[in-house]
């Protein structure tokens, strides 16, 4: 599904990124794992391309995307979350949602003009859309609260159910259980599970590793910008170079 | 209080409500500071004022400029929006495309003082700092610009602009695409990750905050007769924001109300000032320096103390939701 190769991504002569492959499968969950700085987010941003490669090439279901940005990508559905809350503030739970449907009418100046008659239908349908995924997480209540005000892990399920609205070939997810309470950490993953069962491919960078354990088919460790392993979780416990790198402790 | 008086009250309350929907757009909704502003107004109204005029040498010469074409209503007022939404267009491609919002805003107030500074050393552009003068208003060769009748024409035709200048910024702010802007507004980087083209809304609403600016000015110059590079300097700018901050960001109604607590209001209730305080006489410049600590102080205070204005940006909520605490 998706395949990239050499990746490099330098900033004035610091190598974040330093050569790194990596095929996603399509319908699996890859974790990306690795020690703080080891590149896994700046690739992930790489690859979503809300930040260019300094070199290689990127190759999403066949075709070489390595030069689109990043809205471009995320209309091929490939999608991303971010490692800090991302949500838009100022909107409420529900108009996050629907900022993210696609092939909306009413979202361009010409249909703005053309008033609400216009586009009225295209925005029930997507409102009972975004009403279902709202429902599906349990957030059915807050539809009307603005973002801003929801809490670390609600900002997490904000921005998974916003990629979610794009109706994602590939998702990709940035640290999704960081800073989130351990009662919502247990909902996301049960999420992503269903989310797993219903087919969908998602690249994951993760640091909890029970989490990893428990969700990944697949897991690719970096450190310095490179990979330096990829399998199982088993499979890499067994790979002393890696215990040492990062999975002690 | 007499005709003139308020005719032309309601005439510069139709601009600046003009001026301050556009603004809104741009700034409350988008996000995108712009301290040009004002350039843009500018532009319409030396357009309007050159495709209404006669030809410079009509007039024995004592002002220079180009252009002169002497055509009718409402040319000269679609052209003057016309080219505020054009100079958007090459304004928004330099400032919009690459740069930072901080950087935006510095970049813009930079523009505005360069085009002041040009219009008024480059005479036979538009005759510097002298400006043009004897601006002919629409219908002002059939009705006498000096009667009653023709001020009330001017408000009958101000007012129909406000009106549709009004529906635009509605149909634009309440529509999905103004729930776009919004969401660049609060987070450019998420927005694009969604499938947003941030260029491309900044540079709709900023070519859309052109078009509407131009005409404010279309419509001012035709009431006042006059342009000059005195008039428009970047200050005026600030004032057109403080209106926004004041009447609430990202609010039409609170656009409007800012134009006429603001603009219109403040300026109008410094006439009440007497010209002499218990026998002392205070010096010329006081009164308008004053007049500008007061619009600094009011947006601090604003800031400080309530930035969502008066009249904060509406809370979508959507039929069939639960209900609101």
């Amino acid at each position: 599904m998706l395949v990239a190769t050499d990746i490099h991504r330098h900033f004035e002569g610091m190598r974040a990124v330093d050569g790194v492959s990596l095929e996603v499968r399509p319908g699996k969950i890859t974790g990306l794992i690795g020690p703080n700085g080891a590149g896994k987010s700046t690739f992930l941003a790489v690859l979503a391309g809300t930040l260019p490669a300094t070199s290689g090439t990127i190759v999403f279901d066949g075709e070489d995307i390595t030069r689109l940005p990043a809205y471009m990508r995320a209309r091929r559905r490939l999608v991303r979350t971010f490692q800090l809350p991302s949500e838009f503030a100022r909107l409420t739970v529900l108009e996050n949602l629907l900022v993210a449907a696609p092939k909306h009418r009413g979202d361009s100046l010409f249909g703005a003009l053309m008033g609400k008659r216009y586009w009225i239908d295209d925005e029930r349908r997507l409102v009972g859309e975004a009403r279902a995924l709202l429902k599906q997480f349990g957030m059915s209540a807050k539809e009307s609260d603005y973002a801003g005000t929801m809490s670390g892990g609600q900002k997490r399920l904000i921005e998974i159910m916003r990629a979610l609205m794009l109706h994602p070939r590939l998702l990709l997810l940035d640290e999704p259980m960081s800073g989130v309470h351990p009662k919502i950490v247990e909902e996301i993953q049960h999420y992503l599970e269903d989310l797993r069962a219903e087919g969908l491919t998602i690249l994951m960078v993760e640091h909890e590793l029970h989490m990893v354990d428990r969700l990944c088919d697949t897991v690719v460790v970096m450190a310095q910008g490179k990979v330096i392993g990829s399998g199982t979780m088993s499979s890499l416990r067994r790979q002393p170079e890696i215990v040492d790198a990062y999975l002690v402790g | 209080m007499n005709t003139y008086y308020a005719t032309t009250l309601v005439v510069y309350a139709g601009v600046d409500i003009i001026a301050c929907l556009a603004l809104n757009l741009q700034f409350g909704v988008s996000g995108i500071v712009n301290f040009s502003f004002i350039v843009f107004q500018s532009v319409g109204a030396y357009t309007a004022a050159v495709l209404s005029m006669p030809p410079d040498t009509a007039n024995g010469g004592y002002q220079i400029y180009v252009g002169g074409f002497q055509l009718p209503f409402p040319i000269p007022w679609i052209g003057g929006a016309l080219a505020g939404g054009l100079l958007a267009i090459p304004v928004g491609l330099v400032v919009l495309r690459k740069l930072r919002s901080d950087y935006q805003a510095i970049s813009l107030l930079v523009l505005s003082v360069i085009v002041n500074s040009v219009i008024t050393n480059a005479r036979p552009f538009l005759n510097g700092a002298a400006g043009i003068a004897q601006v002919p208003g629409p219908f002002s060769d059939q009705v006498d610009p000096l009667t009653q009748s023709y001020q009330l024409l001017y408000v009958g035709l101000t007012v129909p602009c406000v009106l549709l200048v009004w529906l635009v910024a509605s149909r634009i702010v309440n529509s999905p695409f103004g729930r776009s802007l919004r969401a660049m507004r609060e987070h450019e980087l998420a927005a694009s990750a969604l499938g947003k083209n941030p260029v491309q809304l900044k540079m709709t609403i900023f070519i859309v905050g052109g078009v509407i600016g131009g005409l404010s000015g279309a419509i001012l110059v035709g009431y006042i007769a006059v342009w000059a590079p005195s008039e428009w300097l970047y200050p005026e700018t600030i004032i057109l924001f403080a209106a926004v901050i004041v009447g609430g960001r990202g609010n039409n109604l609170g656009a409007i109300l800012g134009a006429l607590l603001v603009p219109v209001g403040f300026f109008e209730a410094t006439r009440l000032i007497p010209p002499t305080i218990g026998g002392w006489v205070p010096p010329p410049n006081l009164i308008p320096a004053m007049e500008w600590v007061a619009i600094g102080l009011l947006i601090i205070g604003f800031l400080w103390f309530r930035p969502e204005g008066v009249r904060p940006e509406a809370r979508r909520v959507f039929e069939g939701g639960p209900d609101l605490e």
